[in-house]
């Protein structure tokens, strides 16, 4: 019963986490260059990466949402949703740390004003917590990690 | 005689920690979506080049395409708030530009205004030319998103560059204008 509770909420929590980086993701392939501009307002990232960065990270949210919706290497998709997470909940940290007010450009474009910035940094935190808690949730017992390691 | 104990007898596999072999498919998909993102650059319309360019390097060779501007400085630019845009686009008394891209500006705008895109600058100067070249004299008041958005600045930088005399910027831009409940056009 206990095992049944758990899978159903692994099931449950995954889907909103996947439909939710699916939406973010489609929202930012349809406009790389305002993701690039985002990207170089935090400051983090070299210039000559952040191209390659705003190419790449839409396409990324989307393949991993997906998986984690189908349910298909569920355990690896959450990991990695887990870095980009935790990645921008750093990022919105530091600008709001070093008082850069700027738009996390999460879902498109918004208004990037301090209080949204308040507002998206607890939203990665709780989002942070959903994909850590499919990560662990879909952990493998023991016995299945030895037929996994005895698979691969 | 006592057979010799069978050592092969509770040995077991050594085991990959589980999160390693994970973070190597976690590479593996980042791998993916960077050749995905880099496929999806080449096929669309306004492919970004291989090293970022910052807006006013973009609005720069923007301007270049209308007229041989000068390397484009962002300039101190007046600005104004609510109460004093308001009554000025209620007495039609200036020119309205809103800085936003057009899917923004087509989704509402405030009445009267025209829209001229910090990154489609030059395209959207030559469409609007003739209203334009009326309009140098005229008091010319620049929005976009607000917050802290650049685009207002950088797109009122330009005009005085071109010879516009009188740029403002109303700083609160579309989100003061929309909290405030006044009216939106979309045409």
């Amino acid at each position: 019963m206990k095992a049944i509770t758990l899978r159903y909420k692994t099931v449950v929590v995954s889907i909103v986490l996947g439909a939710l980086f699916v939406y973010a993701g489609a929202m930012k392939i349809r406009d790389p260059l305002a993701v690039a501009d985002t990207i170089a307002a935090f400051g983090i990232i070299p210039l000559a990466l952040i191209n390659s960065f705003a190419l790449a990270i839409p396409s990324f949210e989307i393949i991993s949402g997906a998986l984690l919706i189908a349910g298909w290497y569920r355990r690896m998709a959450a990991l990695g949703l887990l870095i980009a997470l935790g990645a921008y909940t750093v990022a919105i940290a530091s600008a709001l740390a070093r008082g850069i007010t700027i738009d996390c450009g999460c879902f498109g474009v918004g208004p990037g004003t301090r209080g949204a910035m308040w507002w998206d940094f607890g939203r990665d935190l709780a989002m942070l917590a959903a994909a850590f808690a499919v990560y662990a949730w879909s952990m493998p017992s023991p016995a299945a990690v030895q037929d996994e390691s005895r698979a691969a | 005689m006592a057979s010799a104990p069978d050592l092969t007898q509770g040995r077991t596999e050594p085991v990959r920690p589980v999160y390693l072999r994970d973070l190597g498919r976690v590479v593996i998909v980042a791998l993916l979506a960077v050749l995905a993102g880099q496929i999806l650059n080449r096929v669309c319309s306004h492919p970004l080049p291989i090293v970022y360019q910052s807006p006013e390097q973009r609005l720069a060779a923007e301007l270049t395409k209308l007229i041989n501007a000068p390397p484009f400085q962002p300039s101190d630019l007046q600005t104004i708030g609510l109460s004093e845009f308001r009554p000025i686009v209620d007495g039609s008394s200036a020119l309205i530009v809103d800085a936003r891209s057009a899917p923004f500006y087509e989704l509402g705008h405030v009445p009267g205004a025209i829209n001229l895109a910090r990154d489609d600058f030059a395209h959207d100067y030559q469409a609007l030319s003739k209203r334009l070249q009326a309009s140098r004299d005229r008091p010319t008041i620049v929005y976009c998103s607000g917050g802290e958005c650049h685009d207002s600045k950088l797109v009122a930088s330009a005009l005085l560059s071109l010879g516009f005399s009188n740029v403002k910027v109303f700083t609160g831009g579309w989100e003061e204008w929309t909290q405030a409940n006044l009216p939106v056009a979309k045409d």
